[in-house]
Parts: structure tokens; C-alpha cells; sequence
């Protein structure tokens, strides 16, 4: 396919997905569609510094920092969750800036490990600190309709700003990665001491690459919380759902590139949805073996994601070029 | 005035001097060749240079900037160029190789695909620009070695054995290449093996041995003098002290 046929691809499915809501009503196709977008969004931004080879299993930590953010403000000091979701995007970002400092020194698997034991730390704070989080009762957003509060008596509204959001991300990612940051990442990723011989802050784009994604995953944080109303430590600050998860989106899709969290999260959503449903009649947790076998396979067979495969189908007529002058950039 | 003035630069790993107390002066649009037995040392001396190593002791300065103690990306920045001994090119396109560098210049990646480009062209590897590196011959990937250095607009340019593992055809044709690039304003120096190439294409040689330099001069007076010969051949003259 063309560049062009891409694009009109990609229009007519965005379009296909805005009429989603007017002909199904059920509340479960909804849910699910929902759940797509919001693994597409926060899949792509945890790939951020995937491009620069950074390899984060802590991004509930931002998800559970946005989410108590916006939520403390709003129970307990009735600010708008609009609101709220500057503040919360602040205080993500500082978030980011704390787990940095370990990155100016920690790279690969032990920035990994950094990233799981921070959001650790987090959730005993939250825990803990129960004046103000409440414990591990959590907090309850008092159902009170009204785009104000961000709460809404049916599901279009989430599914509309979950999808918004979902393309505004994706579209941020394929920005970040053709842009100056994204070449210093990906020339980080591949031979971060070359990159540096010729004049690359590898350390700054790192750490520009983290507060990204950081910021991003603390709005998720604050959408996810008013769209599920209920919040507390064990499912804010989960490895399973908002670090694992977007880790295992972004392996099978294809990390470090634009398509492979969408690839991923759009075939894992249902499929872990399904698994967690039926697999758990037999036994508890049996769909974390089936989620281990899938990543073992895919980083055994291949190791590039789903994307590498397909990328050579949609790429090889675009090829057939004589002159080596402009082209179109690739993602 | 001179462009790099080494001072008393030491580098110990452990219990070993790689680089012992090195002094030594490059002027502006000089080539000189850094020769010397393996394990000498030369490849520190660029790793020192470059800031990819911190010295132990002695000072670096360029032009008028001590760089000592800079950290790499801020030398390159400063006009320090350099080449991998082992090409190290990025997973990602020739153009896209030679753009980095140009991004972290001028952020406008339009302009930086102009400039890689205009790079890839004077080093006669334009029909390159699609390729992954992977797919290319040594001798190709260490023009795109050379050119990621040239698209930094080096002031002082470090090449390390670009010209080893090539066959002697492609030194031939690469040859040339250097004093091209000594023409595009960059002051050369190469550390290199293949001694041909060594004589005819630097103004001036320094020869390390065992982190020291032992002699620094022409390429004929290099060659006659009896310590390069006896730290290449071994012990001959035992008048000859060091």
C-alpha cells in the first residue's frame, strides 16, 4: 500500500469507529471498544522511551499518580476533574523527574527493575497514607452526572474521549519518533556511546522520552478513574494492568515503532478480556500462562513485534522508487 | 597557535597505563598519523580525546577551550569528530545515520536530511542513503562511519584504522578520502596499520609504545629513526635507551 492508501485507510476506520456507538447500544461492546482505545493510548505512550530503548515496567506509578491526583482534588476538595487533570499531569511529570535520577545512571535492565520498585513504593504510600488517600479502602467518585465532573450517565461519552484520545497519542508518538528527539532515542537505543561521540544528549532525550510518557499516562490515570468511578492502591499502581500490560501490548505489536502499540493493544485487549473471563472458571490466574507463552513465542519467533512482519507487505511497493531523493518518511 | 594541545594526558586501567604522561600539539589543517605496535595505546589517546574515557591526569584543550574534563557529547559539540575502530552505525537508513549527528545541531529534520545528504554526496556514497548499514560491505559501512563524523563539521577529526580489513583496492580508493577531508577544514588525526598509506598521506607521525610516545616526526624520519624500529621489530641497538 501507498503512503496515500494508508492514510485514507486509517481515515476510514477512524470513521467506521465513530459511528461504533450509534448502531451497537450494548453497554459490553461499548466497554470493550473503550478498553481498546484507552490500551492503545497507554501503550503508545509507554513506548515513548521504547524508542530509546528504555524498557519501563513502571508506568502505573504515573497511571496511579494522575488517577489519586485528579480524584483527591475532586472528592476532597471539589475541583473539576478537567481541572484536576493539569495538576494531576504536573505531579505525574514530577513523578517522571524522581525516577529519572536513577536513569542518569540505570540503563536497561536495571532501569526495568528501578521502574517496577518505584511503583511499589508508590502504592505503600498509598496505602499508607490513609488521611489522605483513603487506604486501601481507595476512593469512590460520588456519582453526580455532568460534563463538569466528567461523569456521564452513558458510555459514549468515554468512548468518545478515549478514543480521542487514543488517536492524539498515536499521533504524538509518530511526531516524537520522525522529530530531532526521536533519531537522538533511536540512535541511543542502537549504540548509545556513538550517539553521544557525535554530539548527542542521550541522557536528556531519555529523560524528555520519559516525561512524555509520563505525563500522557497520567491523564490516562485521571480518564480511567472517572470512567470507572472507584480507585484504589491495588488497581492504580497495578503491575498487571497499567505495567505489565502495555509492556506486553508493545512487545507483540512491535516496540519502538508508531504501529506496533496499536497492533498490539488491539489484539490483546479482547483476547486478555476473553482469557480473564473463561480462564478464570478453571482457575485463578490461568491467563497470565497463556499471556507468558504468547510473549515467549513472540520474543523467541518474533522478536520485532507483529509489525515486523507486516511491514515488509505494506512497505514493498513503496520501493519501486528510481530517483533516491525525497521520500516519504517511514514510521 | 595550535588547535589541540595535549598535556601530560594519563590514563591507568587497574594496574596499567594505557596512556603514560602524553604530550603533544596538532596544528590547524595538520594530518597526522598516530602509529604504534598494538597495545600501545592509540585508540585511548582517542577515547581520551573524544571523552568516552576521563584521563587520570593531564589536560586537553582545543583551540582555546579546555575540554578536559567535558563530557562527549559537549567535545562534539566543541568540534571534536570521531570514527569507531569497529564501524558502530545505527539500525535505521545510511540518510538516517548521517541525520543524527545534523539533529543534534539544528533541530529542523528537514534541513538535517539536506545536510546528511550534502555529506553522503561528497563522500561519493549517495546511492547509499536507503541502505541499512547491515546490508553493506565494510568498506561502505566505514564511509558512513566517516561520514556521521563529517556531518558534525568537525574542527579536529579523529579516524580510527578506517582503512583496516579493506582489500588493497579499496585503500586505494579510499586514500584520497582523507586529504579530501583535511580540504573540507577539518584538521586529521588518523591512527592507522596500514603503514603505505600511513607515509604517504600524513604531514607528521607519532608513534606510541606502551602508552608513550617515543617519536614524533616526518614519515622518512619516523621510519629511520632506531626506537620506532626497535618498538616495532624488537631489540637490535642496545645503545638505543628509553
Amino acid at each position: 500500500m501507498k503512503p496515500k492508501h494508508l492514510r485514507t485507510f486509517g481515515a476510514a476506520i477512524f470513521i467506521l469507529l465513530l459511528l461504533v456507538p450509534v448502531f451497537f447500544k450494548s453497554t459490553f461492546v461499548l466497554h470493550i471498544y473503550t478498553l481498546i482505545f484507552f490500551y492503545i493510548a497507554l501503550t503508545a505512550a509507554w513506548n515513548i522511551p521504547a524508542f530509546g530503548g528504555q524498557l519501563s515496567l513502571g508506568h502505573a506509578s504515573f497511571f496511579g499518580i494522575g488517577a489519586y491526583t485528579a480524584a483527591i482534588l475532586y472528592v476532597k476538595y471539589g475541583v473539576s476533574p478537567w481541572f484536576g487533570l493539569l495538576i494531576a499531569v504536573g505531579v505525574s511529570l514530577l513523578g517522571g523527574v524522581i525516577l529519572s535520577l536513577p536513569l542518569i545512571r540505570l540503563r536497561g535492565p536495571f532501569f526495568t527493575l528501578a521502574s517496577i520498585a518505584f511503583t511499589e513504593v508508590l502504592r505503600m504510600v498509598a496505602i499508607d497514607w490513609r488521611s489522605m488517600t483513603n487506604g486501601s479502602v481507595g476512593i469512590n467518585i460520588p456519582f453526580k452526572p455532568g460534563f463538569k465532573n466528567m461523569t456521564f450517565t452513558s458510555g459514549e461519552p468515554f468512548y468518545y474521549l478515549f478514543l480521542a484520545t487514543a488517536v492524539i497519542v498515536v499521533l504524538l508518538t509518530y511526531r516524537i519518533r520522525n522529530s530531532a528527539l526521536g533519531f537522538h532515542l533511536r540512535a541511543a537505543a542502537s549504540d548509545d556511546e556513538a550517539a553521544r561521540a557525535l554530539g548527542v544528549n542521550t541522557s536528556l532525550a531519555q529523560f524528555l522520552a520519559l516525561m512524555w510518557s509520563a505525563g500522557l499516562t497520567g491523564v490516562l490515570g485521571v480518564f480511567y478513574v472517572f470512567y470507572n468511578y472507584v480507585m484504589e492502591p491495588n488497581t492504580a499502581f497495578s503491575l498487571d494492568l497499567f505495567s505489565l500490560q502495555p509492556a506486553l501490548n508493545g512487545i507483540i505489536g512491535g516496540m519502538g515503532t508508531v504501529w506496533g502499540p496499536v497492533i498490539g493493544a488491539v489484539l490483546m485487549t479482547p483476547l486478555g478480556e476473553f482469557l480473564r473471563f473463561y480462564l478464570s472458571t478453571i482457575q485463578q490466574g490461568l491467563h497470565y500462562v497463556v499471556y507468558g507463552l504468547v510473549l515467549i513465542l513472540t520474543v523467541k519467533f518474533i522478536p520485532g513485534g507483529i509489525l515486523s512482519i507486516l511491514e515488509p507487505l505494506i512497505s514493498r511497493k513503496k520501493k519501486d522508487r528510481d530517483k533516491p531523493k525525497e521520500k516519504e518518511e517511514r514510521s | 597557535m595550535s588547535l589541540l594541545k595535549v598535556k601530560n594526558l594519563t590514563k591507568r586501567f587497574g594496574g596499567l597505563v594505557a596512556v603514560n604522561d602524553l604530550s603533544f600539539e596538532v596544528s590547524p589543517g595538520e594530518i597526522v598519523g598516530l602509529i604504534g605496535p598494538n597495545g600501545a595505546g592509540k585508540t585511548t589517546v582517542f577515547n581520551l580525546l573524544s571523552g568516552i574515557h576521563s584521563c587520570d591526569a593531564g589536560s586537553v584543550t582545543l583551540g582555546d577551550r579546555e575540554i578536559t574534563h567535558l563530557a562527549p557529547h559537549r567535545r562534539s559539540l566543541a568540534g571534536i569528530g570521531r570514527t569507531f575502530q569497529v564501524v558502530r552505525p545505527f539500525e535505521m537508513t545510511v540518510l538516517e545515520n548521517v541525520m543524527v549527528p545534523a539533529l543534534a545541531r539544528n533541530k529542523s529534520v528537514a534541513k538535517a536530511r539536506e545536510t546528511a545528504f550534502a555529506v553522503l554526496k561528497m563522500m561519493g556514497i549517495e546511492n547509499l542513503a536507503d541502505a541499512l548499514p547491515g546490508n553493506l560491505t565494510l568498506a561502505q559501512r566505514k564511509r558512513i562511519e566517516v561520514a556521521r563524523a563529517m556531518a558534525t563539521k568537525p574542527r579536529l577529526l579523529l579516524l580510527d584504522e578506517v582503512l583496516a580489513g579493506l582489500n588493497p583496492t579499496e585503500v586505494a580508493e579510499n586514500l584520497p578520502l582523507i586529504r579530501q577531508l583535511r580540504d573540507q577544514g577539518a584538521t586529521i588525526i588518523f591512527i592507522e596499520h596500514v603503514m603505505a598509506a600511513v607515509m604517504k598521506v600524513s604531514e607528521r607521525v607519532l608513534v606510541m609504545a606502551q602508552g608513550a610516545l617515543i617519536c614524533c616526526g616526518t614519515p622518512s624520519e619516523v621510519t629511520n629513526d632506531e626506537c620506532v624500529i626497535k618498538a616495532y621489530l624488537g631489540e637490535e641497538d642496545p645503545e638505543c635507551s628509553l
